[in-house]
């Protein structure tokens, strides 16, 4: 009978060997040869350039200047929502959480038709600036600021979710602990609320860093095509370079980076007592 | 004491409000806009419909419509019932295997979405399949099922562990107890699975992206037409797609609440 | 106990079962059989193998070696769904997306019995346990107590010749496990089926029972009647585990002359051969108190705990703390004579360092 229910499982191995683990082998394979198919590690010497290294660095960090403007925003909005007080919380909570099942390219999209030059906050903005005399329209779209607006805006859900979660299934009674030992409304925070919220603030720091690190769906629609991150740079090379064995080892670049980052703050979750699922 | 306790509240709701206001003003200045008669986005020109006609005109979108609610229903459909044959063969697995492929699933799903989608598109032109439908279904299958597995996973383990041997002892066959007591007891993480899959499909580009060429769905069609320039057409196709998610979203709340209202004593009870 | 062969319902024969994971649960050579109408405890301290017994019987788990039969069938592999039992499992394993009346019916379902019978075999299942008007209840919403009689109308609803019972009571509190024991032994005599129960309360064994099976570590360490087993417990461990016992080392002198705590005593027991090392165990109760001179032992007292129908006093001698139940208040400090009557000490092999820390 245990011999049956096992097979229940062989079509998920056999879907999973064939599209998830071979896959990843062609990646490898690929990354460890030269348009020839010999063996070489070039493509990883090659990848060392300045230009592709600046560009890492960029994702990292525009990547980790998302996060921590999500983490600013989510923090105190995720700390709220876990207030007694409010009504209808039920579909308070709903209406953050809307957000994340909107389809990605709509969201940024939005974000593309009120920034270009006759959107509605270009728009806005330069009426104002005109009034104080302004002669010059300012662009919004196509450098940083926008690319960065269209990720926190596209990952802030993320971020407000798991700080929610943890801090929803914290203890009331801790924190009345806290207060009956003499601690103050800011002592209770810092010394109590922050410490026992780490692990959501881990796994929400997890859930934007690594979206926000491998985008290119962002840069190219909000960046325009003069700021390139390190997505757009793998997808260039499949899709318009045609440098599968470059592209590959670039992957794996991403890969490694991913699971380090990963690792790291699995490391801070745990340690930090729990995590939240 | 009191009055800080509301003056604290009031600051609560201005930033709950300010939050959602930044989460909300893109989507609904589109949705505002998609009724523009003018095609400006800053100014308004008069209400109309005509981005709406132009849409329900234009064959490409419906097409891309068709593909994705194609591509989600089927790649809903097996990675629900791949994903959970899956999960329910886990059981009888020893904990060296287990971890082996909660692993590999981990590693699925942990893969950036641009890596999954180049790395499916070399399969699958190693394999000589044309990029296409087919090729996108295998995709949005593959990165489904792990979602679906460890929705269904945590249902299995709460269910009574002897519920299965409860029901051959009672005369049911091994096949019988699958189909009339396991499915019927983990049916809530299986549907929850199946409708998960099913937006994470309506809502994928980058996977798509990769994994398509000529057949488009809604995001690639919408990725592509944005490139070109705006186009208040997308609005309005933005805006229908929004509210089919609404409204999705609303009747599983709506549903969910009233199962959870359903057995309100339950814990009265067992606990008395 | 000679038994003819045809009474015999089910025959265990050389049973042993091991896991990979080590002793837990495991069977050594066991050696069993269950009459018709019998109600069967198998009793031990958790990881004894009792549970494990009760699943090879049910056939949810097949035995490394040896065989199970069934009316002088061997079922070894017969799978569970075909075999003439059904299990009440301990903590219930209720069909929660059935009611109450689905639950019992599904066996019932299963064999395809038309409708209007299920409907009064469940209607009569009701009213055995307890719970008429219960069918449409989900089963989520009742008590343990009620969950736990819902558990045993399932199973009985199936008309199986054995009810085996995985330490159904475990989950209940006190008084209420009191009330269902009085209730699961007449429904096992109105019924006239056998059950086999599995339980770690020797309480539980004590009230119940016709046969109680004492197993530890895989082994069987005593089969009989509760009354034998309270009585003549074979070696220091059952003495241990039921009932309350003092427990001592001795020496046996020859046939019927024993000595332990420094003095000599009569018994009953003979064949241990001259001077050898023996265990002796005295029940508590067995014990009396009297004034030192009139005592074969002496003793100081060094707590009184009333207990309600007894006080219970340690009293230590020489060498040994005796716990000693009587009706008789004495004062703690106080000197006083115990003593015992031959056919209460009881002579054991000596497994003492064998015995559980708590009895």
């Amino acid at each position: 009978m245990h011999r049956s229910q096992k097979s229940a499982s062989l079509p998920f191995i056999v879907w999973m060997v064939l599209f998830t683990i071979v896959p990843i082998i062609l990646v490898i394979v690929y990354a460890l040869q030269n348009g020839g198919g010999d063996f070489t590690l070039q493509n990883f010497v090659d990848f060392a350039d300045p230009i592709y290294i600046n560009v890492l660095l960029r994702s990292i960090g525009i990547a980790l200047l998302c996060t921590a403007v999500c983490l600013l925003i989510g923090y105190p909005t995720a700390y709220f929502l876990t207030h007694k007080g409010l009504d209808k919380k039920g579909i308070l909570i709903l209406l953050f959480i809307i957000p994340m099942w909107m389809n990605f390219l709509v969201r940024t999209y939005a974000w593309l038709t009120l920034l270009e030059s006759n959107g509605l906050i270009t728009s806005t903005v330069n009426a104002i600036r005109h009034l104080f005399g302004a002669q010059d329209d300012v662009r919004l779209l196509y450098n940083y600021g926008a690319v960065l607006m269209g990720m926190v805006y596209n990952y802030l859900p993320f971020m407000i979710l798991p700080l929610y979660t943890a801090l929803d299934k914290m203890d009331k009674k801790v924190i009345e602990a806290a207060e009956d030992l003499g601690a103050t409304k800011f002592q209770v925070f810092v010394k109590v609320v922050l410490p026992l919220s780490l692990p959501g603030i881990a796994s929400g720091i997890t859930m934007v860093f690594m979206p926000a690190v491998t985008t290119f769906v962002i840069s190219r629609l909000l960046g325009g095509a003069q700021f390139k991150l390190f997505g757009d740079l793998i997808e260039q090379q499949f899709l318009f370079t045609g440098d599968w064995n470059f592209g590959s080892a670039m992957s794996l670049v991403m890969m490694a980076l991913l699971l380090i980052s990963m690792g790291l703050m699995n490391r801070f979750g745990d340690r930090e007592g729990g995590g939240i699922l | 004491m009191k009055n800080a306790k509301k003056e604290r509240n009031v600051f609560a709701r201005i930033y709950l409000a300010l939050v959602l206001l930044f989460l909300y003003l893109p989507i609904l200045t589109l949705t505002v806009f998609s009724f523009n008669a003018s095609k400006s986005r800053a100014v308004w020109g008069g209400f109309s419909l005509k981005w709406y006609i132009s849409l329900f005109e234009d064959t490409d979108i419906l097409q891309a419509l068709y593909v994705t609610l194609g591509v989600a229903i089927l790649s809903a459909i097996i990675s629900t019932v791949i994903g959970t044959l899956g999960a329910i063969g886990f059981s009888s697995m020893n904990r060296g295997q287990k971890a082996l492929w909660l692993n590999v699933a981990n590693l699925n799903m942990l893969t950036p979405d641009i890596v999954t989608g180049v790395s499916l598109m070399i399969l699958f032109i190693f394999c000589k399949l044309n990029l296409g439908f087919f090729t996108m279904l295998l995709a949005h299958v593959s990165f489904n099922i792990p979602y679906v597995m460890f929705s269904v996973l945590p249902k299995l383990k709460q269910m009574n562990a002897h519920a299965y041997e409860a029901a051959m002892d009672l005369g049911a066959s091994p096949a019988q107890a699958l189909v009339k007591i396991v499915i019927p007891e983990i049916m809530p993480g299986i549907i929850s699975g199946a409708i998960l899959a099913f937006t994470l499909s309506l809502d994928d580009f980058v996977i798509s992206f990769f994994t398509t060429s000529e057949v488009q769905n809604l995001s690639t069609l919408i990725y592509s037409m944005a490139k070109l320039g705006i186009n208040p057409t997308i609005n309005a196709l933005s805006t229908l797609m929004f509210i089919a998610v609404l409204s999705l979203l609303l009747v599983l709340n709506r549903r969910s609440a009233l199962v959870e209202r359903k057995k309100p004593q339950h814990h009265h009870h067992t606990t008395a | 106990m000679s038994v003819v062969e045809s009474e015999h319902l089910i025959d265990l024969v050389d049973l042993s079962k091991s896991y990979d994971g080590g002793e837990t649960g495991a069977l050594k050579n066991l050696n069993l059989y269950i009459r018709k109408k019998e109600f069967v405890t198998l009793l031990g301290p958790s990881g004894c193998g009792k549970t494990t017994t009760l699943r090879l019987i049910a056939g949810f788990e097949t035995p490394t070696t040896g065989k199970v039969f069934f009316d002088g069938v061997d079922v070894t592999d017969v799978p569970p769904h075909k075999r003439r039992v059904n299990t009440v499992f301990q903590k219930y394993a209720l069909f929660t997306h059935l009611n109450v009346y689905e639950n019992i019916a599904f066996g019932l379902r299963l064999k395809k019995e038309p409708q209007n019978k299920v409907d009064a075999k469940v209607k009569q299942m009701l009213h055995l346990v307890g719970l008429n008007g219960f069918e449409k209840r989900r089963v989520d919403t009742l008590s343990g107590g009620q969950q736990q009689r819902v558990a045993i109308a399932r199973a009985l609803a199936n008309e199986p010749e054995v009810l085996l019972l995985d330490e159904p009571l475990g989950a209940l509190d006190l008084k209420l496990r009191k009330e269902m024991q009085v209730e699961l032994k007449k429904m096992q005599q109105e019924l006239g089926i056998t059950f086999l129960y599995v339980t770690h309360d020797q309480e539980e064994a004590l009230t119940m029972s016709d046969t109680i099976v004492v197993m530890k570590d895989g082994l069987v360490q005593q089969i009989g009647t509760p009354t034998d087993i309270y009585n003549e417990p074979k070696n220091a461990f059952v003495a241990a585990f039921i009932g309350e016992s003092n427990i001592l080392r001795g020496t046996m002198l020859k046939d019927e002359l024993v000595n332990f705590d420094g003095h000599d005593f009569v018994c009953v027991d003979k064949g241990f051969g001259e001077n050898k090392p023996v265990d002796v165990v005295i029940r508590p109760e067995d014990l009396k108190v009297s004034e030192p001179a009139d005592g074969q032992i002496t003793g100081v007292v060094q707590s009184v705990v009333f207990k309600g129908v007894h006080y219970e006093m340690m009293i230590a001698s020489n060498g040994f703390v005796w716990k000693v139940h009587s009706t008789l208040c004495r004062e703690v400090g106080d000197t006083v004579g115990l003593s015992v009557i031959p056919f209460d000490i009881h002579i054991m092999k000596p497994t003492l360092n064998e015995t559980p820390k708590e009895a």
